[in-house]
């Protein structure tokens, strides 16, 4: 194929459907204004009897021409920019709310190593920034590019586009994605989708103005009656006018994305400079039947980023058929499929493979997402394969019972509640018929047959057992959740205080896992100064200066020093009997909401405090690493430290 | 002011974010330009780092092919001070000209290389060769893909200056000369015509 050519074609192509997109909305007002145009007639026609004919003059003028469009445009504006700021997100939202998992940079598995290079190799071809992998646990051959720009680009692959797929062909998929990421072709999808919404609130008005009706029929007056005769005619049309609007846009916008494949495929072909490997990829698809088919049930809000339909549908389609790609890019094309190789049930590797890898992950990273705030930093939020290692390693201490009840729902709530008991008979007593009486009777014997392990367990293990729960835990429903975070809270209360060990996972819990099921917004950064946070400042380092020495004296040096080195001033030492949970509490949501630069900063004064001697306590770890996690920088475990 | 004024006043402003507009383009394709030549260094080089791992791993395994390793390594050695010498002084053909010849010992060298490996199938199952040779693919089809990327840049960039109304500003705008396209290292070589001997 000739993909210059093809390229011009497809954006001259496109150039006239987002103009006929246009002209669309601009019949739209128009055939509004006819409406209000013959409602006015016809409600004039009836006022003054006898005057069928009324003079077209008196409705038609300036101002109610003026004013319905006027009403259009706002609707259509309105609805659309509303849908544009939910929809604009960046392509990380996306690509986890289609389930997608981040492949981390320094993955060891051959197969992520071979799609990272691949996304590299293809950057590089195409002139854009590196962007971020992520990967669907689908057997399907697809992928799909998200992101506003193409700096906040991400790709997705499914698992199966990796297994099935050789190098070249593999690369021809990545390429294609790296077009849409190129061309810009995901704003234009989210702007077209956006004007659809604001079109579409047309219709639901008209739909609202004949609900409406049913209500004034009931009282029977005259009036009413031929004002409810209006109201029909005024919401029918709109009813019309919205959703066939929708439904010519919804056909054009389908067009328009088609054309955009036509694109992305001959840019496939430019960056790579090879039909065979992009060709292969679609006749695989065509081999594995209904090939692309995604799982996820988000997948059709996304549906015109894919490599190949991600959904079924029959008009709208927003890929062109199999046949016609592949035949214009080899146009002496056989019409034979390729039936891919491989053909054996890679869900269950899928499977094995993760627990391990995930486990490893979770504990190293303690989130699924690795913040970008803090990637400069040497150490954090940089872990190394010796890190991983160390973590590895660790995590054989637990035992293996314990960590397999983590990693389910039942058993990681089980395994939180254990870990929340006290070590006073008395006071775990109460706790035990709170847990009764309040959780699920499956959890309380699971936690029951649990607890002796986990009060055995290391201190140094808790914590990594704990973030051992968290995927499990992300899967409750809302509900089961919110029953597991009050039994949480009463287990934390039931002698009256929280100490720093409750407060390290109970803030570890909120931070992770409420943000996940919406009980707590993100926070949003706002201070830039800091002399700002001085008092949070002083509070979290004197503390992690106490957690490293017993003594009053030698946590005041060791604060001295930090001081010294970070010429922080303004900073003042707190003593260890003014140290109160709540502050500590207070300070980390106003930490949280700090610009990227000065967490960096904070955290390495933190660090700097505790291991300036080279020695850290578990308990200083413990914290520091919560910190760091809260912040969005999550730290790497410190190998060596003192026991 | 009257309404022909204003029209003139609206088709100077027009015109003038029309030159603004292509001043920046002009900009930006250049720009994109350098970088992608910028990209055929790093990878290069990067290239070079690589293989001695590959080479070091293979040793234990190819102790009776001394002498294709160290080929390889010798290789290696002259590409990468070709690639110092070309990259202290851009502007000298010479140095260029020995960085592509090197360059075109290397492949040899690397190619011989893959030849003997497919003989060791021990070492071709080994764990780290499988890594460092995914590496290198992936290195190598990045220089590849960086060369291709400058070339197309270069394309991009003389045909906007070319076109027209570009064609009687670029000069004026500080983009006087066409961009050049890169060579293929082993031209002479590919241009040969295949000696087949019977």
């Amino acid at each position: 194929m000739n993909f210059f050519e093809a390229k011009a074609k497809a954006k001259r192509n496109t150039a006239v459907l987002v103009l006929l997109f246009v002209l669309a909305i601009l019949i739209l007002i128009v055939l509004t204004n006819i409406l209000v145009l013959a409602v006015l007639v016809f409600d004039h026609s009836r006022a003054v009897a006898g005057a069928a004919t009324v003079s077209y003059e008196q409705a038609f003028n300036t101002p109610n021409f003026l004013i319905t469009s006027g009403v259009v445009l706002l609707f259509v504006l309105g609805g659309s920019l509303y849908k544009l700021s939910t929809l604009s997100s960046g392509g990380m939202v996306v690509a986890e709310s289609l389930g997608g998992r981040l492949i981390p940079q320094n993955s060891k598995d051959p197969e992520h190593k071979k799609i990272l290079n691949v996304v590299e190799e293809m950057a590089i071809a195409s002139g854009t920034p590196v962007p971020v992998v992520y990967l669907l646990d689908d057997v399907t051959i697809n992928a799909f590019a998200a992101g506003w720009s193409p700096n906040s680009a991400v790709i997705g692959v499914t698992q199966g586009t990796i297994h099935y797929l050789n190098r070249e062909e593999l690369q021809g998929v990545v390429a294609h994605e790296f077009s849409h990421i190129f061309n810009g072709d995901m704003r234009l999808n989210i702007r077209l989708i956006s004007l659809l919404h604001g079109i579409l609130l047309l219709g639901i008005m008209g739909e609202y103005l004949l609900r409406s009706m049913r209500y004034m029929r009931r009282s029977r007056s005259r009036d009413s009656g031929k004002a409810a005769g209006l109201l029909f005619v005024l919401g029918l049309g709109l009813m019309i006018i919205g959703y066939g609007g929708v439904f010519f846009g919804n056909w054009i916008k389908s067009i328009v994305s088609r054309q955009r494949e036509y694109l992305a495929d001959a840019s496939a072909v430019q960056y790579t400079r090879n039909t065979m490997g992009i060709a292969g990829a679609l006749k695989k698809i065509g081999g594995m039947g209904k090939g692309s088919l995604l799982e996820s049930p988000a997948a059709s809000e996304y549906s015109h980023a894919y490599f190949s339909e991600g959904v079924s549908s029959f008009l709208f389609s927003t890929h062109p058929p199999l046949k016609e790609r592949i035949q214009r890019i080899e146009p002496n094309w056989d019409g034979e499929f390729i039936l891919p190789e491989k053909l054996m049930d890679i869900s269950e590797s899928i499977k094995k493979k993760d627990i391990k890898r995930q486990v490893a992950e979770t504990i190293l990273t303690g989130s699924v997402m690795v913040g970008t705030v803090l990637e400069a930093i040497e150490k954090i939020g940089n872990a190394s394969t010796e890190d991983m290692e160390h973590a590895q390693e660790l995590l054989q201490q637990i035992p293996a019972a314990l960590l397999d009840e983590a990693r389910n729902p039942f058993g990681a709530r089980a395994v939180a509640y254990s870990l929340l008991l006290h070590r006073d008979e008395g006071l775990r007593s109460i706790q035990w018929t709170h847990l009764q009486e309040n959780s699920d009777v499956q959890v309380f014997s699971s936690a029951r047959k649990i607890y002796p392990m986990v009060a055995g367990l290391e201190r140094a293990l808790r914590l990594p057992l704990f973030e051992v729960c968290f995927p499990a835990l992300r899967s409750l429903s809302p509900k089961q959740y919110s029953v597991f975070r009050k039994n949480i809270n009463s287990l934390i209360l039931a002698d009256k205080k929280i100490d720093l060990d409750e407060w390290v996972l109970y803030r570890l819990l909120k931070q992770q896992l409420d943000e996940s099921f919406g009980l707590r917004k993100p926070a949003k950064e706002s201070r830039g100064k800091t002399a700002s946070i001085n008092q949070e400042l002083s509070l979290l380092c004197s503390l992690v200066c106490h957690l490293e020495h017993t003594q009053e004296g030698a946590a005041e040096k060791s604060f001295n020093l930090c001081v010294e080195k970070y010429e922080l001033k303004g900073l003042s030492f707190i003593t260890r009997d003014k140290v109160s949970i709540r502050q500590l509490d207070e300070a980390m949501g106003k930490l949280e909401a700090t610009k990227p630069r000065i967490k960096e900063f904070l955290l390495k004064a933190l660090v700097y405090c505790a291991a300036h001697d080279d020695q850290v306590s578990p308990r200083a770890q413990e914290f520091l690493r919560v910190v760091a996690s809260c912040l969005g920088a999550p730290l790497p475990l410190m190998g060596g430290s003192a026991e | 002011m009257d309404t022909n004024t204003m029209i003139a006043l609206g088709v100077v402003a027009i015109l003038i974010l029309y030159l603004i507009v292509i001043f920046n383009k002009l900009v930006a394709l250049k720009n994109r330009l350098q970088n992608a030549f910028a990209q055929i260094e790093v990878q290069l080089k990067r290239r070079y780092d690589l293989i001695p791992n590959l080479v070091e791993t293979a040793k234990a395994y190819l102790s009776h092919e001394r002498q294709t390793l160290e080929d390889v390594i010798r290789a290696r050695n002259a590409a990468s001070e070709g690639l110092n010498a070309a990259h202290a002084d851009p502007s000298n053909p010479d140095a260029i000209k020995n960085l592509s010849s090197a360059e075109g010992n290397l492949m040899g060298a690397m190619g011989r290389l893959n030849v003997v490996m497919e003989a060791y199938p021990d070492l071709k199952a080994n764990q780290n060769m499988m890594q460092l040779s995914e590496e290198l693919t992936s290195t190598e089809n990045k220089v590849a893909f960086s060369r291709q990327a400058f070339n197309d840049s270069v394309m991009e960039y003389n045909t906007y200056k070319q076109s027209f109304p570009q064609n009687f500003l670029a000069g004026a705008f500080g983009h006087g000369k066409d961009a050049q396209m890169l060579d293929i290292p082993d031209k002479e070589k590919i241009q040969e015509a295949p000696k087949v001997s019977f």
